[in-house]
This record gives structure tokens, C-alpha cells and sequence, in this order.
């Protein structure tokens, strides 16, 4: 049976629209510290795409992407300095 | 004959303007006097600071002094407002007064904040306002050579367009002056694409790649290395530069969050079809001080003080007004030399952009005169 993943931090956008789920991923992983685990809940379809490519780009690790009860979720372990 | 009402506007940019006169145009003045209140010295048309820098236009054509662009019959209150209650149903101002309301219209737009970003002043320039516009034109003239980067350091921005069309016109006028050869541009942007309709977006890059320009994506500018010339991402990716021409970011204003009306970023939460803030009926923003999910643009705001208007100017006279804003917008956004695509859309009507038309230019170029002489009157 899987482990479950507890976040240090929920960051709830959903109903926002893209770029805002995007922008307030970023600006929590920016207060993050180092080993932190955020997930981020958006509604938005594009988030799917461009959080987990911004993650990637970032040099964190992509702990998962979920498809939930009307909205995805994302989850990032801050693992960069 | 029922009392007179007031609408108190506080804001004396694109959107407090327009509203004001829209309300004016469909109102008496036996039903309701319209106050706004505003301290700004100048009213200026932002679109035009993508030429300005490129002396592609004198900018004295840009600004018009705001105490004559309000119709007969509008009370113009220059002053600040320090405070904004909207329990006691009133507005301060730092000259001492109190002023109540029957209906509340916030549109106190935006503020940069280049401190946000160290490194940045003293060092990035920009062209969002009409002095930095000025300084750019004369730090252009002096360049001949080298390292341009092109960017905004976050989103959200005023006119989400205007860092490419800058980019497009600074291509041009590079090349106008014999020095593109010479010339890299970088073009640096938050999201994974270089804009952030995507149905745009991939229109851009086609241009961008056509014309020799380097975009990086993903690239959130996190400071500036003033002393090896270089802007650092919070990716980790850093761009070299001997000239950067960075948007600063925005906020919203101060009285905003003082008031305790603001989101984090200092804008106001309302209603997306309704305009209406925490489900008071009689306290409405607009424009670029909302947190809408749409453009901070004064062609957004134009789309939002006809709906308002048109519904104040119903429920003054006892009437429901059926319709609600649906995040209607159009602006027409600059390509290159002599080409422009103009964008239509809505929350659920994403843009097109599939060509090129001079036409559409011609429609950017005199878009100050269109906006003095009808918009901002709230003739059209």
C-alpha cells in the first residue's frame, strides 16, 4: 500500500484561472524551505501541464499529479537550495 | 421625486473616467450626482509608452490634463483617499473630508513596485509610465549595441501584450538605426510559452523566431546581479545583459489593503459577473484594481463601465438590468513594422490571433485620439 504524502502546505486555487494557480505555486515556493512538500489544488485545466513543466524546469521533484473530485492536484518537494 | 442619489467614484484613470462619463451620459443630474475623486496631475494614455521610447511618437499627444476630460455635470474632487469604510458606508480623504455614498465604484488601479525585485532600480529600465518611457528613449539613443533583454519580472501586468509588441517595435527600430546585427534580443517570460493565451502565444514565437529573437521561458526573474550584468531566475537560469528593459511588478494600491478590501497582492475580490464586492450590491470595482481574471487593460475596463453603468443607471430608475459582465474584452496588440492582430475575448471566448493586418495597425496607431475624443467620454 502506497505511503501517503502529507504536504507541509495546501495552496488552494481552485476557481482561479491560468496563470493564478501557476503564480501562487511560485510564490509559496518561494516562503518554502528546502524539503518542504506543497500541494497545490487547481481547477484549471492548464495547470495539469504548465506546473509540473515549471517544477521540471525549476530543478524540485514532481511527487505527483492527481486527478481529484473537480480538480487536480499537485504535488512538488522543494529539493533546490 | 425621489432623493438624489450619489455615486462616489474613487479613481481618476481610464476606468474612473469612463464610468463617471458613461453614468453621466445615462443618467439626470436630478437623480444622481456623481462625485470622483482623484489626485492624479496627469491623465495619461499608457498604450502609447511602447512608442514613446522609440520616438515613434512626441509624448505630449499621450496626456491631456484629467479636470477636462470629465463631461458637464461631474463633481471632480482632486485629493487622495486615505481610507475606505464600507460598513460606516463613507470615504476619507487626507485633506480631512468624509464622503458617503448610495453607490461605491472603486477603480484605483494599479502601482509598480520595483522593490520587490532587488537589484532592480537604478539598474532596469521600463516604459509603464511616462518618466521611466522618456528615460528609456534617451538610454535607446545611446545604445549601439550588445545585450537587450526584454521581460516583465512577474505576472500580473497592465496590458499583458505590451513587453512583446515592445519587443516587436525595438526589433524595428534596431534595425531602422543599422545596429540589429549587433544586437541580441532575449526575451525572458514567467510561463512556459510567451504569452499567456496559449492560443496566441504560439503566433508570437513564430514571429519571434522569424525576427531573430531568443525567447526563455519559465524564466521568473527572482533579482538582478547589477555588478555582472546578469538577471537570475528563481528557475535558476540567468540572462546577460548590457541593457535590460524589465516591467516592473505590480500591486494594488496602498488604501486598498489598508482598508482591509485587498488580496494578498493588494487587489479586490469581486464578483466576476456582477462587479460587486463581498455581496454588497452597492460596492463595485473595476478596471485594474479587481482581481478579475482577465486583462489589466483600459479596454477591459471600458467593457466594464458600460455593463455598470447600465446597471446603476436600472436600478435608479427601478429597473433590473438582465445583463452581467462576462469578461468581454478586445484590444489590438502590435506585430512589427506596419502589422497588428486585434484580439476579441471573454472568460469562456479564448483570443484567435491567425494573421497580420495593417488595417489593425492603423487602428493601434491612432488609438490615442479615438480614446481622448469618444472612449474616455463614454460615447462609445
Amino acid at each position: 500500500m502506497a505511503q501517503e504524502i502529507k504536504p507541509t502546505k495546501i495552496i488552494d486555487a481552485r476557481g482561479s484561472y491560468c496563470p493564478g494557480p501557476l503564480m501562487e505555486l511560485i510564490k509559496n515556493y518561494k516562503q518554502a524551505k528546502t524539503g518542504d512538500i506543497l500541494s497545490l489544488y487547481s481547477s484549471d485545466s492548464g495547470t495539469k501541464t504548465d506546473a509540473p513543466a515549471w517544477i521540471k524546469k525549476s530543478g524540485n521533484e514532481l511527487l505527483g499529479v492527481y486527478d481529484r473530485d473537480g480538480y487536480f492536484e499537485i504535488v512538488l518537494k522543494k529539493t533546490r537550495q | 421625486m425621489p432623493p438624489l442619489k450619489r455615486a462616489l467614484i474613487i479613481g481618476d484613470g481610464a476606468a474612473g473616467t469612463i464610468i463617471a462619463n458613461k453614468l453621466r451620459l445615462l443618467t439626470d443630474r436630478d437623480e444622481l450626482e456623481i462625485v470622483v475623486i482623484g489626485n492624479s496631475r496627469i491623465h495619461y494614455f499608457k498604450p502609447d509608452g511602447i512608442q514613446i521610447p522609440l520616438s515613434l511618437k512626441p509624448y505630449k499627444k499621450s496626456v491631456k490634463n484629467p479636470v477636462f476630460l470629465f463631461n458637464a455635470g461631474i463633481q471632480y474632487i482632486r485629493d487622495e483617499v486615505i481610507r475606505i469604510d464600507i460598513n460606516q458606508r463613507f470615504v476619507s480623504v487626507k485633506a480631512g473630508k468624509s464622503y458617503d455614498y448610495d453607490y461605491l465604484i472603486i477603480a484605483t488601479g494599479n502601482r509598480l513596485t520595483p522593490e520587490d525585485v532587488p537589484g532592480y532600480e537604478g539598474e532596469a529600465k521600463h516604459f509603464y509610465d511616462l518618466q521611466p518611457a522618456l528615460g528609456l528613449k534617451e538610454d535607446l539613443t545611446r545604445f549601439n549595441g550588445g545585450d537587450i533583454v526584454v521581460g516583465q519580472a512577474s505576472i500580473p501586468i497592465q496590458c499583458p501584450p505590451a513587453p512583446y509588441e515592445f519587443t516587436f517595435l525595438l526589433d524595428q527600430y534596431l534595425r531602422n538605426r543599422g545596429i540589429r546585427d549587433k544586437t541580441h534580443i532575449h526575451y525572458i517570460y514567467p510561463l512556459n510559452r510567451v504569452f499567456t493565451m496559449s492560443t496566441v502565444a504560439k503566433f508570437i514565437d513564430e514571429l519571434f523566431e522569424e525576427k531573430g529573437i531568443m525567447t526563455h521561458t519559465l524564466f521568473n526573474v527572482d533579482n538582478i546581479d547589477t555588478k555582472n550584468k546578469r538577471v537570475n531566475s528563481i528557475e535558476g537560469e540567468s540572462v546577460n545583459y548590457d541593457m535590460l528593459i524589465l516591467v516592473p511588478p505590480h500591486r494594488g494600491q496602498k488604501v486598498i489593503t489598508e482598508s482591509g478590501l485587498a488580496d494578498d497582492l493588494g487587489y479586490i475580490d469581486v464578483d466576476r459577473h456582477k462587479l460587486t464586492y463581498a455581496g454588497n450590491d452597492d460596492v463595485f470595482a473595476i478596471g485594474d484594481a479587481t482581481n478579475l481574471p482577465v486583462s489589466k487593460a483600459g479596454a477591459a475596463a471600458h467593457f466594464q463601465s458600460g455593463y455598470l453603468a447600465h446597471h446603476i443607471a436600472s436600478d435608479i430608475g427601478g429597473a433590473a438590468y438582465e445583463e452581467e459582465y462576462n469578461g468581454e474584452c478586445a484590444c489590438t496588440t502590435v506585430t512589427g513594422k506596419d502589422n497588428a492582430i486585434t484580439l476579441f475575448f471573454s472568460y469562456d471566448k479564448p483570443p484567435r490571433a491567425n494573421f497580420n493586418s495593417k488595417s489593425d495597425f492603423l487602428l493601434k496607431w491612432t488609438s490615442a485620439d479615438t480614446y481622448f475624443s469618444g472612449m474616455v467620454r463614454g460615447i462609445m
